[in-house]
């Protein structure tokens, strides 16, 4: 009884005319996007291995080791494929440099504005705009559109259980509408493996996690189609209220939620910390300057009395010590600097991720939500990105800082041009030492995080548990409206 | 006759449930989007003031004009902004002034805040492109093929009704019944800014104007294909499955594929590229100057004065030589880049005016001001005012600008506790959009596009009503 | 009106379509003032292709179809104006109640001066309650509608009447009265076309009784010529084709 109920709803999707129109759009769709996605990840990457090999070169030629200061680029992440997540919104490099703080810039968007008018196509866009719509549009008039044409009547003429007949149309629909889709996924699998994108295991494993959670999330609309096709009596009433659903699911409640949210908990800008964080340093390095001033002062002072050959003696022997005290001061406070840097940083960053907890928890709301913050983050494309690099090209800082130290004590170069201008030795002018090229073959190279599934799993578990508990919800609502369903 | 069938067309919208339900909804959105735009403008202005304030703070203190480090120029945020985002979130906010060379905008809103760039804004041209075009379809994609699913068209053109009268008043009754309630919220949304206090000019109140008379026109694009399709098919299934596929194709899929496509068939140069050729020749020049400096000899060698300000003086005329050849240089490359971006945006936006919903978008982010526009009057505003600065630190500290070099003069003798300076004194940075009619001479190719759109699916449905099969 | 005057006028009527199909194959009849013609038939026997032709729904390939001496494809708007027509399963305007059904269809026909009350009157002739009249069409059973397309019909006050299927849905107290209300309105001197598949009802009630089958139509009877006979056994007869006549 069950199968026979199933197979007339396979029949029924699979003749309609709807369905050859929506598969074809979808699958062309679907392979589009995933296309497209291959075309941005090889260009990515070309940029990435170009702008690397620029920056290698720069370091080569670099003669001094004062002046050695590193660049670092965000590796392309091939999941960008699927997942565009916020990639294209954060910025794509930072410069590594004692006096500079880790900071992000140059993000696709910035950088080419041109893409930003109408942004890209990825495959969860396409999951999850036009999948539920199209999940809509075969499920709106499953229990009343069955009342409407008589049918739903006829059928209950005979001894048929209810339970079996709402849970054939479930089945019989998601095999009519799911099965198909695993086509153009299929292919799209095929044309990643035919361009050769470098998907590691782990990769594989997020991107069969990544389809997984999709048919789930159309899993989710078939099911509340059906659900509100069981609680209206008529077809155009369904119709109406899903599409306003719709509407409201995918593109409203998550906007809201986010920007209710920085309405509700606002944070201080980059712009504003950076600020911040210059006066700061501006005062300190006032400071220094008067206090250098003061030993400059004071060495002179000393010095009042000598001869000219005393003075160049007492200035020879003293030299290294003046210097080493200067770089001492000078180190202590790019020191200090940093400190602050880091707590204002961890201030503001603490701040930001109570907005951003509050504004997910608002917009999960929204199915469409949940599953597009699962995808992202399965992807390793989530908001986290941005943080979780920062905090490791600090940490490659904090190991190219110590390294480039070590490397200037070493070769003893201080750096800088230093310029004096006395009325007894004259002008004299010093460049520090330039050793031609410098060895870097023992600099420490900056390793991107390996992508990892259990990681990426671990943390999108809450949104696909979420989604799960979405569709049981659709799916148990449907049951229950129908087995209360007034046939007539 | 003619206005009967108007009064009716307009009754039977208005008083339909789905009239009622996508109204209401219709209405929430709209006010939505002028609420948040607004407090969202509100929390920007904040945040630019603090960021202003901060950096202006962090010159206290300073003693010597030629200290001053790290001065930046923030975008201002401007109401328009947070109704049509447009490109306004992606693009740099900030640039530093150093009086000479190269300007970087940095910090996007999205870049900043990811969160976000997850789900992006709610914005009225959202609304619009989105939202109110699938609306225009659900209302009239069984304009003509449910009436007669209905029996309704049989029992009309039993009457003496000419079909030319009919189609006419269905599309004018079908246009007036969209356009006039949505002008409802429309107000209500603009009586907000004023009640919440957001300050628009009137060169702002007039685009805000065009902005909204631009969308009635895109609604009513797929207003007209509606009646269109639905007067060349017989099934109303039949012709709400095409739109839906159209309004697919024209929102989502066309723009980006457009933009895609442009983006493969010309090449910009990109900014790491242009970044080194510019490291490479500063290096270079630096090189060249090195050499220069350890070579200078001094007139006299007694006198440190002297010989510091000859040396100041060799220093100055390096640099600026230096500024001079980078600057040719950056020109050079920044055209380059800039004359191929044009190409490419050009080539795009051609092919993705092919979809109304491009179209909607270029003319109003650029009667808001945040189209493509936005990077380039931002920078040309950023160049003007970093002349002004420059030319601010000549005549405090006479001498030009450099980049890359700090001098750190320390003098032996007494210290002289020396004034602070006032940052206030700092020319203030201005940013002003185009002029209206500037504005309205660069959209009015879409907006005619739009109603060229609009006069076409008229027509179209006009002499498809005439060959329509009543039976 | 003349009593003698035909009001609808078929001559010859033909229509073939683009896909060669013959629809309906020199189909002439003509209805006075004062008479009622029922065209019995089989589906797809050319019943509605008549119709249409009359309402220039489709132009006829050959012959022509007058309403009140006006070929309906020359001046469709004029010989429209003489027409009132019910429809087979018209589902009207389901947002709008009974009377703006009533209105607005009134008003197409050229019928401003009519108030309220004349609605309420005609829609209480037709016999639909007195409490649906103000309630929206959307949930009215296809009797009802039935009954509302008959008062737009009455509303019109032409003098042809051209009715597609009308009893069907009506329920038999509703047909009967229907038999009745169109009794009364040949009395009032209307010219009544209508096409069924009632025999019972269009013997009870038709002054012409016309049998079409394949295009044609195959016998045209008088109702004085019919008495005595049962038309039900005539009309199987006639389709099977054991009895012709020419037509």
């Amino acid at each position: 009884m069950l199968s026979t109920i199933i197979v007339k709803e396979l029949k029924n999707i699979i003749v309609s005319p709807k369905f050859s129109a929506t598969f074809a759009v979808t699958s062309l769709l679907l392979l589009l996007s995933v296309y497209v996605g291959i075309n941005e990840y090889q260009a990515t990457t070309r940029q990435y291995e170009a702008a690397t090999g620029l920056v290698d070169q720069r370091l080569r030629e670099t003669r001094s080791w004062a002046r050695l200061s590193n660049r670092v680029y965000r590796v392309p992440n091939p999941m960008h494929v699927f997942v565009a997540g916020v990639n294209n919104d954060i910025g794509r490099t930072s410069i590594i440099d004692p006096t500079e703080q880790v900071k992000l810039t140059n993000s696709t968007y910035n950088d080419e504005p041109i893409y930003a008018a109408f942004r890209f196509i990825d495959f969860t866009f396409i999951v999850t705009i036009i999948f539920s719509l199209f999940a809509i549009l075969f499920t709106y008039d499953a229990v009343n559109g069955e009342r409407e044409n008589g049918t739903l009547q006829l059928t209950f003429a005979n001894a048929l259980p209810r339970v079996h007949f709402i849970a054939g149309k479930f089945v019989g629909l998601w095999l009519g509408l799911i099965v198909p889709l695993l086509i153009p996924i299929v292919l799209s699998v095929v044309l990643v493996l035919a361009y050769k994108i470098p998907l590691a295991v782990d990769h594989w494993m997020s991107v069969a996690a990544i389809v997984l959670v999709s048919l789930l999330f159309c899993t989710f609309f078939i099911a509340f189609g059906i659900c509100i096709s069981a609680v209206t009596r008529r077809s155009s009433t369904s119709f109406l209220f899903l599409l306003v659903a719709w509407i409201v699911i995918s593109f409203i409640l998550p906007r809201a939620g986010v920007m209710a949210a920085g309405t509700l908990h606002p944070v201080a800008s980059v712009a504003e910390v950076e600020g911040m964080r210059e006066a700061f340093a501006k005062q300190i390095w006032a400071k220094h300057r008067d206090e250098m001033q003061e030993r400059f002062r004071k060495r002179a002072d000393e010095m009042q009395n000598m001869t000219a050959e005393e003075r160049s003696a007492y200035e020879d022997e003293h030299a290294w010590e003046m210097m080493e005290q200067e770089d001492k001061a000078r180190k202590d406070i790019l020191k200090q600097i940093d400190l602050l840097g880091k707590k204002l940083e961890e201030e503001t960053r603490n701040g930001r991720r109570q907005q951003e907890g509050l504004a997910l928890v608002l917009s999960r709301f929204s199915p469409a939500s949940a599953y597009q913050l699962a995808a992202m983050t399965l992807a390793g494309m989530n908001i986290d990105v941005k943080s979780a690099y920062e905090d490791a090209l600090s940490a490659y800082r904090a190991s190219f800082v110590t390294y480039k130290e070590k490397k200037e004590k070493e070769s003893g170069d201080s750096g800088g041009i230093r310029i004096t201008v006395d009325s007894n030795t004259g002008f004299k002018f010093s460049m520090g030492r330039e050793s031609g090229s410098l060895d870097i073959s023992e600099m420490p190279r900056f390793n991107a995080s390996r992508f990892s599934f259990s990681g990426v799993l671990a943390s999108a578990l809450p949104d696909i548990v979420l989604l799960c508990a979405f569709t049981f919800l659709a799916f148990a609502a449907a049951f229950v409206a129908f087995l209360r369903y007034d046939v007539r | 006759m003619f206005r009967l069938l108007i009064e009716k067309e307009l009754r039977e919208i208005i008083g339909s449930t789905k009239f009622a339900v996508s109204f209401g909804v219709c209405s929430i959105l709209i006010l939505l989007a002028f609420y948040l735009g607004a407090a969202n403008y509100l929390a920007s202005v904040a945040q630019y003031n603090a960021a202003r304030a901060e950096n202006l703070r962090q010159l206290e203190g300073l003693t010597d004009w030629l200290a001053v480090r790290d001065y930046r120029i923030f975008l201002p945020p401007r109401p328009l902004t947070t109704l049509v985002s447009g490109i306004a979130n992606d693009v740099g906010r900030t640039i530093e002034i150093n009086g000479r060379g190269d300007l970087v905008a940095h910090d996007s809103r999205y870049g900043d805040e990811p969160i976000y760039a997850i789900f992006r804004f709610l914005d009225l041209d959202f609304v619009f492109q989105i939202v109110l075009s699938l609306f225009a379809i659900v209302f009239a994609y069984d304009s003509i093929n449910g009436e007669k699913e209905r029996g309704t068209l049989r029992l009309t053109f039993a009457n003496a009704v000419p079909k030319a009268h009919y189609i006419l008043a269905k599309l004018i009754g079908s246009y007036a019944a969209l356009a006039v309630p949505l002008l409802i919220p429309l107000a209500l949304g603009s009586l907000l800014l004023v009640v919440m206090g957001i300050p628009l000019s009137s060169n702002e109140w007039m685009r805000l104007g065009v902005i909204i008379a631009t969308g009635i026109a895109y609604v009513g694009v797929f207003l007209t294909l509606s009646i269109l399709l639905s007067s060349l098919t017989q099934r109303s299934s039949t012709s709400f499955l095409m739109l839906l596929v159209i309004w697919v194709m024209s929102v989502i899929i066309v723009p980006r594929g457009a933009v895609l496509l442009a983006g493969r068939a010309v090449s910009v140069p990109t900014i790491e590229e242009n970044n080194a050729k510019k490291g490479k020749l500063n290096a270079q020049l630096w090189r060249e100057d090195r050499e220069a400096m350890t070579k200078f000899q001094p007139s006299s060698s007694s006198d440190p004065q002297r010989m510091a300000s000859e040396f100041q003086k060799l220093m100055q005329e390096m640099a600026d030589k230096r500024d001079a050849r980078m600057k040719q240089l950056s020109d050079r490359l920044n055209e380059e880049r800039t004359n191929a971006q044009q190409v490419q945006r050009g080539l795009a936006f051609g092919i993705a005016r092919v979809s109304p919903a491009a179209t909607f978008a270029l003319a109003t982010t650029a009667l808001a001001g945040t189209s493509l526009d936005l990077e380039y009057l931002f920078r040309d505003a950023a160049l003007a005012y970093q002349q002004a600065y420059a030319g601010f630190m000549f005549k405090k500290t006479g001498v030009n600008l450099s980049r890359g070099m700090i001098i750190m003069r320390t003098e032996s003798g007494d210290p002289e506790k020396p004034k602070s300076i006032n940052a206030n004194e700092l020319p203030v940075f201005t940013y002003s959009e185009r002029g209206v009619s500037e504005v309205m001479q660069a959209v009015l190719p879409d907006i005619g596009l739009l109603l060229l759109y609009n006069v076409l699916f008229f027509a179209g449905a006009f002499v498809a009503f005439l060959r329509y099969d009543l039976r | 009106m003349e009593s003698g005057q035909p009001v609808f006028e078929a001559i010859g009527l033909t229509k073939k379509y683009e896909d060669e199909t013959l629809a309906l194959d020199h189909v002439s009849f003509s209805v006075r003032a004062g008479e009622i013609f029922a065209m019995l038939g089989g589906n797809g026997a050319g019943k509605t292709t008549t119709i249409n032709l009359f309402l220039n729904f489709i132009e006829p390939t050959e012959g022509e179809a007058r309403i009140n001496g006006i070929a309906s494809h020359k001046d469709p708007l004029t010989a429209k104006r003489n027409v009132a027509f019910v429809s087979e399963n018209v589902m009207l305007y389901p947002n709008f109640t009974a009377l703006q059904n009533l209105d607005y269809f009134s008003r197409l026909g050229g019928k401003t001066q009519y108030s309220k009350e004349n609605y309420h009157a005609v829609l209480r002739r037709v016999g639909l309650q007195e409490e649906a009249h103000t309630k929206r069409l959307r949930g009215f059973s296809k009797g009802m509608r039935q009954k509302c397309g008959i008062a737009i019909a009455i509303l019109k006050d032409a003098p042809a009447i051209l009715l597609d299927e009308p009893t069907s849905g009506l329920d038999p107290q509703a047909g009967f009265e229907f038999i009745e209300l169109l009794r009364s309105l040949r009395d009032d001197g209307k010219s009544i076309l209508m096409s069924t598949h009632d025999i019972f009802r269009a013997k009870e009630v038709a002054d012409v009784v016309g049998i079409m089958n394949r295009g044609k139509l195959i016998m045209q009877k008088h109702a004085a010529e019919l008495a005595g006979h049962d038309l039900e056994e005539l009309y199987m007869k006639y389709i099977a084709g054991h009895i012709r006549d020419a037509a």
